[in-house]
């Protein structure tokens, strides 16, 4: 079985000469799209242009947690729909994506923070999204292994428990949405890379690949942490984009013991246990921009000592891989999703920093209706780009924790 | 992250005790008369180069002197 080298989206196709889109970037996004396109919106004549492999971006290197508990009254229907879809998915590409919904402990460390939760909870429960504020008391009841101590360093006062979220394994979304993309149609090229747009009297009309030229009046860049550049050396559109690298690391696996996701804005840390027992946690991030995806001593010191402080029973447990990702950030944390402007067939989907596993299914859903009717979905409206220049932020930089290079 | 900044008064000192202030863009707009557009390019858009930049830095835990240098994202060393 090993010696088979057929991919479960098929053998590879020959790269055709037009398309009726093309999507740069085989990460989650793009292979969400190319799928709502190929199956729901009738539009199969697609390609998903991938310069690696698919998953090698922030699709394989992001922790696995999802949850829909955001802060403003845009994000979180949005983040509540990819929450919903995730069960529907599984049934639809018939491919178990391992949803687990043990849902997520945002720990708080402060009354302070107890009061942002406050307000936190109040929008997701008025958006329909369950989130309830708990004591340490029962925080300590629901994960025993939890330490609510008050001679550590930041003592856990309660914290926001939601409980519908919780991990997905991402490979599998990977894989999963490939197959359904490539059984509807969808030509998925890896190891092919864009090297230019090419737009005529402010039309996109075809796409240059170090494998050839492809015709096509509809692109959409969706190449995660790679799409500012992409955008401003193809087309010269600059984004509000600063391209940060985020570092996480696994343990050795271990028995069942972290029931819930748990997530520390004053310790800098989040963790969950996979279902093969591995603790996988993540770090902040360097507050500078770099493209290196390079791993630090510095984050396995920081995450050894915030999630020991947390749940002591895992000192002297070893940490066993560790990486790092692209993260690309906005000023207000929250995506760029535009089309038609400023050029006629031109699609962007970034800026999602490391939110982008969790909004996946719920974008790829919109951006394809986006891209098949030309018309902009009501719940994409509030994300274009035009936003910074009328200064228009959204508010989800007053969340719990905020990192960009401006902190 | 391993990085080593030149600080014009300290000379090369951690990374870690420098803010990072943004790329280089240039002479900030008249403050009468930029356009919404101006301003906005001016304060959030980025090239975000992949590959050697021109950028502000800023020696925080130092002694907070502002200055640009050369770095490259793509390796994230400072040009010497």
């Amino acid at each position: 079985m090993f010696d088979r080298h057929k991919p479960l989206w098929g053998k590879p196709p020959a790269l055709k000469q037009s398309y009726d889109a093309v999507i740069i970037g085989g990460g989650l996004h793009g292979l969400a799209t190319a799928y709502f396109l190929a199956r729901h919106q009738g539009m199969q004549n697609i390609a998903v242009i991938e310069k690696k492999y698919i998953g090698f971006g922030g699709a394989g290197r992001n922790t696995a947690i999802v949850r829909a508990n955001q802060r403003t009254q845009q994000n979180v229907p949005l983040y509540k729909e990819a929450l919903d879809l995730w069960p529907v998915l599984t049934k639809e590409l018939d491919y178990n994506l391992m949803f687990f919904n043990c849902g997520n402990l945002n720990l708080l460390h402060s009354e302070a923070a107890m009061s942002a939760a406050r307000m936190n909870i109040a929008s997701a429960q008025f958006q329909g999204v369950e989130s309830h504020l708990i004591d340490a008391k029962t925080c300590k009841e629901m994960m025993p292994a939890l330490n609510i101590a008050e001679d550590i360093t930041y003592p856990i006062f309660g914290a926001m428990f939601h409980p519908p979220g919780g991990i997905v394994r991402h490979d599998a979304v990977v894989w999963g949405l490939a197959k359904g993309a490539a059984k509807y149609g969808c030509h998925i090229h890896q190891h092919t890379e864009v090297t230019g747009i090419n737009v005529e009297n402010g039309k996109i009309v075809s796409v240059d690949t170090d494998q050839g030229k492809i015709n096509t009046p509809r692109v959409l860049l969706t190449a995660g942490g790679y799409s500012a550049a992409l955008s401003y050396h193809m087309l010269g559109i600059k984004l509000p984009i600063s391209v940060l690298n985020i570092q996480a690391m696994v343990t050795q696996p271990l028995k069942p013991l972290l029931n819930h996701v748990i997530s520390s804005g004053a310790y800098h840390a989040y963790a969950n246990q996979t279902l093969k027992g591995e603790i996988a946690t993540g770090a902040h991030m360097d507050a500078w921009p770099n493209y290196t995806t390079q791993t630090t001593a510095y984050y396995i010191r920081h995450q050894a000592q915030a999630i020991t402080e947390m749940l002591p029973c895992l000192k002297g447990v070893k940490f066993m891989r560790h990486w790092s990702g692209l993260a690309d950030m906005t000023p207000d944390m929250a995506p760029i999703m535009d089309g038609n402007h400023p050029i006629e067939g031109y699609y962007m989907n970034c800026g999602w920093g490391y939110f982008g596993f969790k909004s996946c299914t719920a974008t790829g859903k919109y951006m394809a209706q986006f891209m098949a009717t030309d018309e902009c979905p009501e719940i994409l409206k509030p994300f274009h780009l035009g936003r910074y220049a009328e200064h228009r932020l959204m508010g989800e930089t007053a969340a719990l924790v905020t990192y960009s290079p401006d902190n | 992250m391993a990085l080593t900044l030149t600080c014009p008064v300290c000379g090369k000192r951690n990374g870690y005790e420098f803010r990072y202030g943004g790329e280089d863009k240039g002479p900030k707009p008249d403050d009468f008369g930029s356009s919404p557009e101006t301003w906005c390019d001016y304060v959030h858009m980025n090239r975000c180069v992949a590959g050697i930049q021109k950028e502000w830095w800023c020696h925080r835990d130092g002694c907070g002197v502002w200055f640009t240098t050369h770095r490259d994202t793509l390796k994230n060393l400072e040009m010497e």
